[in-house]
């Protein structure tokens, strides 16, 4: 195509995918800039609004910070399948469940002080999560179904049980006929850290960094990449690779979990239906663009936490909102495409048998 | 259980039918060429808003059919460009194009909401055949779009079954390194079932906010498009199968807010997970089968294809 080849190079540019994410933003900003231009509204201004709101203030960085945590630890979960090869989609649906899991717990015991309260809910909530998860990792680990499929379905359940629920068994009788349920009791809600923050900042940078150092050192950990990067290696070493992948998504699920549960105790007062809100499917983008390591997620969950507040608070200067979706899909669009030349470089096409060709459409 | 209930509820089988339908289609012939696109519902997201904006504008239905067709392809086009030949995964590629499907049409649509519907299909007059007694009201009336549907998933069958198009598409599914050193370009065969997965995920789009429907909201594919991607499965990526998954999951949809009528006491929302709760036991069903057979399933879906990693 175009008369240029490309080959792969012998080695990755190092920091390449750090490259990839800032060129990935670069076109993002581009062609977003071009869709506000095309629609009326002034890119600059737009953007300077954006940014002002999201990173701009204490505030500001409250909420960015807040909002990276459902991301974080959505990416999180993905990065954890992702680093034994295998996808879980089911994010959204473990947000929810574990969203569930944790306003079970609130109505189970609804006069237990905080102290207590909240580590149950949470408790809760990972439960929650790696229930979702539990069909998708034994079916996965014992007839090998595919955990793709599997996990996308159960989104699809768990956005229907919680709506269920809100319609129904759990309905708010003084909510004036909204499909929501009540209110959690006060002592529910997380500690403040400042402004908008919550400690749910502290418990999943703990576990998201946590989980990357002792990954990165126990023998877990290790048998983990082993497992991932070739599954006839692992079972000649003699690691269970049945057991592996059912803890993994279990596991998986359970971090997701804990997300739904961190954002219903943080950010709301009750459970809704929207109470994932598209955390699990960002999530996904997240993981991807870590190239599935924990401490890559922390950074990007940070950045598409501000991406998304800056959307939010864009609403009143007569902006669509979506314009942040649009924006990460950009970015994660222009960041693949990027990324192909951290992995391979042009070459001219010649005769000799060193340059292989690759696309050629 | 009168006959004007049984009438309305065949009317609307029929109509959620040809919407799953066409969208499965569509996935149906991306993933028999080995290409996993999970940004349906983008696409149709994308489809429904332009239609419906070319529907207001020329009041035109074919116009805002075709309009869809194009956009659903060149959003198809994002993923094969990304996933088939720069050989992102697939996975990421197609929910990313989810993502940018349904907040690009949120963003350009936003003014549509207030729009009144000005294009709309009319039932297809089949002379005598519109004259019998029931199915001349129901089956007999349906629009053009639900005929064209049909004939496509007919052509399809035969495309697939019977053509050497069909062949070299089933073969680069299965296996993109056999199909390749065979002489066949994987690279183009595969952008080109992606195509035509997106111009059919924009016409259920456009069949949503035209015939459905009619009008634009945020939110207004409301999920289809994952139950498009379900029926793939249901349907053993089989184009036969696929339409009788279609109208089944039509059917669940039809009776979700006619359950009272019948005097059924299940929630609605509870049948709504029927869907995916069946695609999961038929999934499971699979795997225990193909132990000691080959996979239903085309064995290169969801893998990237680089002629030098052969």
């Amino acid at each position: 195509m175009f008369g240029i080849r490309l080959a792969r190079r012998e080695r990755r540019i190092p920091g390449g995918q750090t490259l990839a994410i800032a060129l990935g933003l670069v076109i993002a900003l581009i062609l977003g800039a071009l869709l506000l231009a095309f629609t009326g509204h002034s890119p600059v201004e737009v953007y300077a609004e954006m940014f002002d709101s999201a990173l701009g203030s204490r505030r500001g960085w409250s909420a960015t910070l807040t909002r990276a945590v459902p991301l974080g630890l959505a990416g999180l979960a993905v990065a954890v399948a992702g680093s034994m090869g295998m996808w879980n989609i089911g994010a959204e649906g473990q947000i929810i469940a574990g969203a569930i899991g944790a306003a079970w717990v609130a109505r189970l015991g609804p006069d237990l002080p905080g102290f207590a309260l909240i580590p149950l809910m949470l408790i809760g909530s990972v439960i929650g999560g790696g229930f979702l998860a539990l069909g998708p990792a034994w079916a996965r680990s014992r007839l090998g179904v595919n955990e793709i499929i599997t996990t996308l379905m159960l989104n699809e359940v768990a956005i229907r049980i919680v709506r269920f629920l809100v319609n129904g068994p759990w309905k708010d009788p003084e909510g004036n006929n909204f499909p929501v349920a009540p209110e959690l009791p006060d002592q529910a809600a997380l500690p403040i850290l400042f402004e908008r923050a919550h400690i749910g900042i502290i418990i999943a940078a703990v576990v998201v960094i946590g989980f990357g150092i002792w990954s990165a050192r126990s023998k877990w950990g290790y048998e983990l990449r082993i497992a991932g990067s070739s599954a006839q290696a692992a079972e000649y070493v003699g690691i269970s690779l049945r057991t592996k992948v059912f803890t993994v998504l279990l596991l998986s699920g359970a971090i997701a979990g804990l997300a739904g549960g961190i954002e219903l105790t943080g950010n709301s007062a009750r459970i809704v239906e929207g109470v994932a809100n598209g955390f699990g499917f960002a999530g996904i983008i997240v993981a991807a663009l870590a190239l599935m390591r924990p401490s890559g997620v922390a950074a990007v969950a940070v950045a598409f936490g501000a991406v998304q507040i800056g959307g939010e608070a864009i609403q009143t200067t007569g902006v669509p909102p979506s314009i942040s979706n649009v924006l990460q899909a950009l970015i994660l669009f222009g960041a693949l495409t990027a990324a192909v030349f951290t992995e391979y470089r042009f070459v001219r096409p010649s005769r000799s048998n060193a340059s292989v060709e690759v696309a050629t459409a | 259980m009168n006959a004007a209930t049984m009438m309305g509820l065949l009317i609307s089988v029929i109509e959620f039918g040809t919407l799953l339908y066409l969208a499965a289609l569509g996935e149906t012939i991306a993933e028999r060429a080995g290409v996993l696109n999970l940004g349906v519902e983008g696409m149709m997201a994308m489809g429904g808003m332009t239609a419906f904006w070319v529907g207001v504008e020329t009041g035109n239905p074919w116009a805002a059919l075709l309009a869809a067709i194009v956009v659903g392809g060149l959003f198809a086009m994002i993923h094969g460009i990304v996933s088939v030949v720069l050989g992102a995964d697939q996975v990421v590629s197609g929910l990313a194009l989810t993502i940018f499907g349904l907040g690009l049409s949120a963003f350009l649509g936003r003014d549509l909401i207030v729009e009144r519907p000005n294009a709309v299909f009319e039932p297809v007059n089949l002379g005598p055949l519109s004259d019998i007694p029931f199915a001349g009201e129901t089956i007999f009336s349906m629009t053009a779009v639900s005929w064209i549907a049909i004939f496509c998933g007919i052509a399809t069958r035969f495309i697939f079954t019977r053509t050497r198009a069909g062949l070299a598409l089933r073969a680069v599914g299965e296996s993109a390194a056999t199909a390749d050193a065979a002489g066949q370009s994987v690279v183009k065969i595969r952008l080109i079932a992606v195509a035509i997965g997106g111009f059919f995920a924009g016409a259920s789009g456009a069949f949503l906010t035209i015939v459905l429907a009619p009008g634009w909201t945020e939110g207004t594919t409301a999920g289809r498009g994952w139950i498009a991607v379900a029926l793939v499965i249901f349907g053993a990526w089989k184009p036969g199968r696929v339409l009788v998954g279609s109208l089944l999951f039509g059917g669940l949809i039809a009776l979700e807010p006619r359950l009272q009528t019948f005097g059924v006491e299940i929630s609605p929302i509870l049948i709504s997970m029927l869907p995916f709760l069946l695609t999961i036991v038929v999934l499971v069903l699979f795997s225990i089968r193909s132990r000691n057979r080959p996979s239903v399933a085309p064995a290169a879906i969801g893998l990237a294809y680089r002629r030098e990693e052969r």
